[in-house]
């Protein structure tokens, strides 16, 4: 029996890369740091409030992300949108994603059980 | 105003780079402002809720650390082996160099075997010390951005492995044998020393004196390193640790030997009734510094020998 915390650290580990894909792909569709948290949770990216805020800037520091205030609302918020450098990057990585995808399932296959 | 909201952006804003402080506050206040609504808007109280959100942003400190993206380490592992092997290198000789050279300047000031408290004193002193500013220079590397170019590892700097052992079974029996002979010499010599005084009673070797305190303090020190030899052993190799405490075993031997053998304290003065030679001031002071020069010229090549095989089995 694999115990809980092997298990939850390797689940982390395999996660960790997503949440930055998610977020790029989310933000096709500008939104801020709760909007956005919500969606991913919704979609099957259970992600930290305290991992998601600072990551958006990290994202926005590297020209992933582009963002813009809305103080049209009852509160003013700080909207986020996938630059472009940002769409090239994340064909990359979902290129990638596939890949793993693709070996993963050959490996599968190949291997006999 | 000083809600806990407050509090919780003063604490993390605290360590945050100035410059973005206003912004992050701002969003930081909206998205937390966002989360309570959330939960007051299914049912629950404005306190709780706000407490709530606030225990799952969790610390400020580190909450703020990623926003600065600061390592939360004081050395990472970039430079941790690094850090650690000079430490280690450090370490293995300079706190028992320096402390030995303080207990010989103070034992050459008239100090005898209280020269020995401020030698131990200092090396650790000079320890602390090393560890501290190696520490804090590492610590330093690692926060500043400029990434400081480490030479690669390469497959030339595997050591040799080990094909016999470092330490030979027969060498450490010999060296025991001859510490255990050393040990039973000193007592033994105050009961047989097959010279005898006039009355034929037996005349020690050794001044009889020196048993107030000299030659307890020296056996102490033969079986420390008796002790030495065994714990060598086991550890299967030279390492400059045991470098270090073998030169300091060595010295702690040698030199009160050969600072009593030139203050010409160490031949019982009453040898010279039997032995006209001795009763000469100017034979027993050639005497005392050919045991002096000969201790110090034994320590010497022995310590230089092991020098070089612990560089050999270490390198």
């Amino acid at each position: 029996m694999v115990s809980e915390d092997v298990l939850r650290t390797h689940l982390q580990e395999l996660r960790r890369g997503t949440v930055v894909v998610a977020s790029l792909v989310a933000l096709r569709r500008p939104d801020y740091g709760y909007a956005l948290l919500q969606r991913l949770t919704d979609h099957g990216f259970p992600v930290d409030a305290n991992t998601l805020y600072p990551l958006l800037r990290r994202l926005e520091d590297q020209g992933l992300l582009s963002s813009e205030w809305n103080t049209e609302e009852s509160r003013p918020r700080k909207f986020y949108r996938t630059s472009d450098e940002g769409e090239s990057m994340l064909g990359r990585l979902l290129d990638d994603l596939a890949a793993v995808q693709t070996s993963v399932t050959g490996l599968i296959q190949g291997v006999d059980r | 105003m000083n809600t806990l909201t407050d509090r919780y952006l003063a604490a993390t804003l605290r360590s945050v780079p100035t410059q973005r402080r206003d912004e992050i506050a701002n969003e930081l206040r909206a998205s937390i402002d966002d989360m309570i609504e959330a939960r007051t808007d299914g049912g629950q109280d404005a306190t709780t809720a706000e407490r709530e959100v606030l225990t799952e942003l969790g610390n400020p400190d580190v909450l703020a650390a990623r926003y600065a993206d600061r390592r939360l380490q004081l050395i990472g592992p970039a430079y941790y082996l690094v850090w650690l092997r000079l430490l280690k290198l450090l370490l293995s000789f300079i706190p028992a160099l320096v402390g030995t050279i303080v207990a010989i300047v103070e034992a050459a000031e008239g100090k005898g075997f209280g020269a020995i408290g401020p030698g131990i004193f200092t090396a650790i002193q000079v320890a602390v010390q090393i560890a501290f500013w190696l520490t804090v220079t590492f610590a330093i590397i690692e926060r500043t951005q400029a990434t400081v170019d480490l030479p690669g590892w390469t497959v030339d700097q595997l050591p040799a492995a080990p094909v016999r052992p470092g330490i030979p079974l027969a060498d450490t029996i010999a060296s025991v044998i001859m510490l255990v002979l050393t040990i039973g010499y000193l007592p033994f010599q105050h009961y047989q020393s097959w010279v005898h005084g006039t009355d034929g009673d037996n005349i020690p070797i050794l001044d009889p004196g020196l048993w107030r305190f000299w030659l307890p303090a020296l056996i102490v020190v033969l079986v420390a390193s008796l002790i030495f030899e065994v714990v060598k052993y086991r550890i299967g190799r030279w390492t400059w640790a045991l470098f270090g405490t073998k030169a300091l075993l060595d010295l702690a031997f040698a030199v009160p030997l050969a600072w009593l053998a030139l203050s010409d304290r160490l031949l019982n003065p009453a040898l010279g009734e039997r032995l006209s030679w001795l009763a000469d001031a100017d034979n027993r002071n050639i005497l005392g510094l050919s045991i002096a020069v000969g201790t110090a010229a034994i320590v010497v090549l022995d310590l230089v020998d092991t020098a070089l095989k612990t560089r050999r089995q270490t390198a």
